[in-house]
């Protein structure tokens, strides 16, 4: 017994030692706001500095200004979110001097819709534009695992990305996904104000 | 040599014509050894698996998205489910019979991690449950309850997860040893048996929802084939390797003697016994086919060492089962398990040894007896003289392997018992008693007793062997 009350107090130790050195704010504040911080660098100096740093570093962290609900879905988004932040910068870092060089007018941006909450957890929708084209979209903060999870990921799949249904009907007028309607809907949301607001 | 003051009457040279016409066994140099290499290789492989349960989580969580307690909660409610995962496949495999941890570990061992293991589950089950019950509800807006009401209807797999979860407090509760006690033993068994269903039912919802695991990757292909090598470990050890064992050896009672008016001695015999990997002080798990005993299956060692003749385990008569015992007929066939344990003399790791029996956990120290090098002492704890077994055979070994025997007799408040049965009085008895390997077989109590006079005579733990009877 003696035994058995050493390895559930190892249990509990080894869980909140894991937990705390995985949120410890030293290490990790830094992994991620690495990519959010060289990103403006280069479209400030390319072409326009005003919007791209003030449309990219917000949305970098959605859970700094939204509720602590919608961080906590930002908070399950591992490789995954952070990958998509890291993919949409350089996409648009790598497509900022193409722009320049072809049509010097052409301003790569990204614009965050607000934060939606909806029955299995919140998100917010960020478009990329090249102009006033729509190249790429992505939903921040969506639930990551369990139902949620994967109702998050078919509304993804269907709608984000530079081959997705907003890039191809360039408007929130989107069909919902069935068995998601909740999360297609909250992302429907979030991309009408983002567009309302580009 | 003849200790004063007490019940014990020194060494016998018992008469010197072997017991059963079998000539007294020539001194082998020893059984080779099989030190603690094993037992430390399996606890290695242990914490390496519990590591490599949870690095899929530390890997794949962002630094720094732990800011807040929905996410702290979700976090080390997502830890626990991993450990308890990885926990109740170890609970299951340690139950599979396999035979490389049998022998590696022995069943005293075995049992003993069972527990604090299952203790273990529970607790991180029940963390697991209520974590993320809470951290879901609090991302979600919800009360507590609402929330186990979304998981139950609308996430997959929940309903059998849940069942899964009641299941194993369930089996848990039963276990603790107070309850227990309480409860036929029957009822016990097969409430504990339905801990399969939750390994089947807890299947389910880990691969469906679990944040580690549902995404295809090497992360889920390796815990799926971790499901699947413990299933297949578990139909090698209970099924395939046993039905080997007896269509091999077709075990069947040969006689039944009385050894006293409460012990009976049960004589075997088969097909191939000298082919069977034996040594002197393991047990088999016994069921003898006989219409009142088939479904039972007991544990119990051998009281001799393997001859390629016969087996034989002494039993004393104290339930309903092993008074059934006593009217076996010759020729009833026997499914045995086994061999298994590691209480023999290849786990010692020192020369000598003292044997340290109480009633009749004087069987498997008999069957040990045969293999230890010359040299060994026993001391042999009764409550009546009446309650000394297999004395004949005793005296016989004593002589031909220059063993040393005491006969300790009387209750336990006894002043002789009470004076040999501590640290001064065993010291007296073995001057060397610090470099022996000391074996222990007998009641809880006693054995409980011994350990603290051994400690405090300065016996290593390493070098205390113990095969308690409690399961």
């Amino acid at each position: 017994m003696r035994r058995a009350l050493l390895a559930i107090t190892g249990l509990a130790a080894g869980t909140t030692a894991l937990v705390v050195l995985k949120g410890a704010p030293g290490t990790s504040q830094a992994a991620q706001d690495r990519p959010v911080a060289e990103a403006p660098v280069v479209p400030g100096g390319s072409a326009a500095p005003g919007p791209a740093p003030g449309g990219v570093t917000p949305s970098a962290r959605p859970g700094a200004s939204a509720k602590p609900s919608a961080k906590a879905g930002a908070s399950r988004a591992p490789g995954t979110r952070t990958s998509a932040t890291t993919r949409v910068t350089t996409r648009a870092t790598t497509a900022a001097p193409r722009t320049t060089t072809s049509a010097p007018k052409v301003t790569t941006r990204t614009v965050t819709g607000p934060v939606v909450s909806y029955r299995y957890g919140s998100l917010q929708v960020r478009i990329t534009l090249s102009g006033s084209r729509i190249v790429d979209a992505t939903g921040l903060g969506m639930p990551l695992d369990g139902q949620s999870g994967l109702r998050s990921d078919d509304v993804q799949a269907r709608y984000s990305g530079s081959s997705g249904e907003v890039v191809a009907k360039q408007s929130a007028n989107l069909n919902t996904v069935s068995g998601a309607t909740y999360t297609s809907t909250a992302y429907k949301q979030s991309l009408q104000a983002a567009l309302d607001k580009a | 040599m003849t200790y004063q003051d007490t019940y014990a009457t020194g060494r016998r040279t018992g008469p010197s014509a072997p017991y059963g016409g079998r000539p007294a066994a020539p001194v082998p140099p020893g059984v080779p050894r099989r030190g603690p290499g094993g037992r430390r290789a399996l606890s290695a492989v242990f914490w390496l698996g519990l590591v490599a349960a949870v690095l899929p989580w530390w890997l794949a969580t962002p630094p720094g998205s732990l800011a807040d307690t929905t996410g702290l909660l979700t976090a080390a409610g997502r830890i626990t489910g991993l450990v308890a995962g990885y926990l109740l496949l170890v609970q299951v495999l340690m139950m599979s019979r396999l035979g490389a941890l049998e022998r590696r570990l022995g069943g005293e061992r075995i049992s003993r991690a069972h527990r604090d293991v299952g203790a273990t589950l529970l607790v991180a089950v029940l963390a697991h449950l209520a974590l993320l019950v809470v951290g879901y509800a609090r991302m979600e807006k919800n009360s507590i309850l609402g929330q186990v009401g979304a998981l139950l209807t609308h996430y997959e797999d929940m309903v059998s997860a849940f069942v899964a979860a009641g299941i194993m407090v369930a089996v848990g509760l039963t276990a603790v040893r107070g309850v227990r006690r309480r409860l036929p033993y029957e009822l016990w068994h097969h409430l504990h048996l339905t801990s399969y269903l939750a390994l089947l039912l807890g299947y389910g919802h880990q691969f469906s929802n679990g944040a580690q695991l549902y995404e295809p990757g090497p992360v889920r292909t390796g815990w799926i084939a971790a499901y699947l090598l413990v299933v297949a470990a578990l139909v090698w050890g209970r099924l395939i390797v046993p039905l080997r064992f007896n269509l091999r050896h077709r075990l069947r009672v040969a006689d039944v003697v009385a050894e006293s008016p409460d012990t009976i001695s049960i004589y075997l015999t088969g097909h191939r016994l000298n082919q069977i990997d034996l040594l002197g002080g393991q047990y088999f798990r016994w069921r003898f086919l006989n219409p009142g005993c088939w479904w039972q299956s007991h544990p119990f060692s051998l009281s001799a060492a393997g001859n390629g003749r016969w087996l034989r385990l002494t039993v004393k008569v104290v339930g309903g089962h092993t008074a059934e015992l006593r009217d076996l007929r010759p020729g009833t066939r026997v499914w045995a398990q086994g061999p298994s344990g590691t209480f023999t003399a290849a786990h010692r790791t020192r020369e000598r040894a003292l044997l340290i029996a109480g009633g009749s956990g004087i069987a498997p120290l008999r069957a040990m007896l045969e293999e230890l090098p010359p040299g060994a002492a026993l001391i042999y704890r009764a409550r009546t003289p009446a309650d000394v077994l297999l004395h004949n055979e005793l005296d016989w070994l004593a002589q031909a392997r220059h063993t040393s025997v005491w006969y300790v007799v009387g209750s336990r408040d006894d002043p002789g018992p009470r004076q040999v049965m501590s640290p001064e009085g065993l010291r007296r008895l073995v001057p060397d008693l610090t470099r022996r390997d000391v074996y222990l077989c007998g009641p809880g109590g006693l054995v409980e007793e011994a350990v603290r006079a051994l400690r405090r005579a300065g016996v290593p733990r390493r070098q205390i062997h113990l095969a308690t009877f409690e399961l």
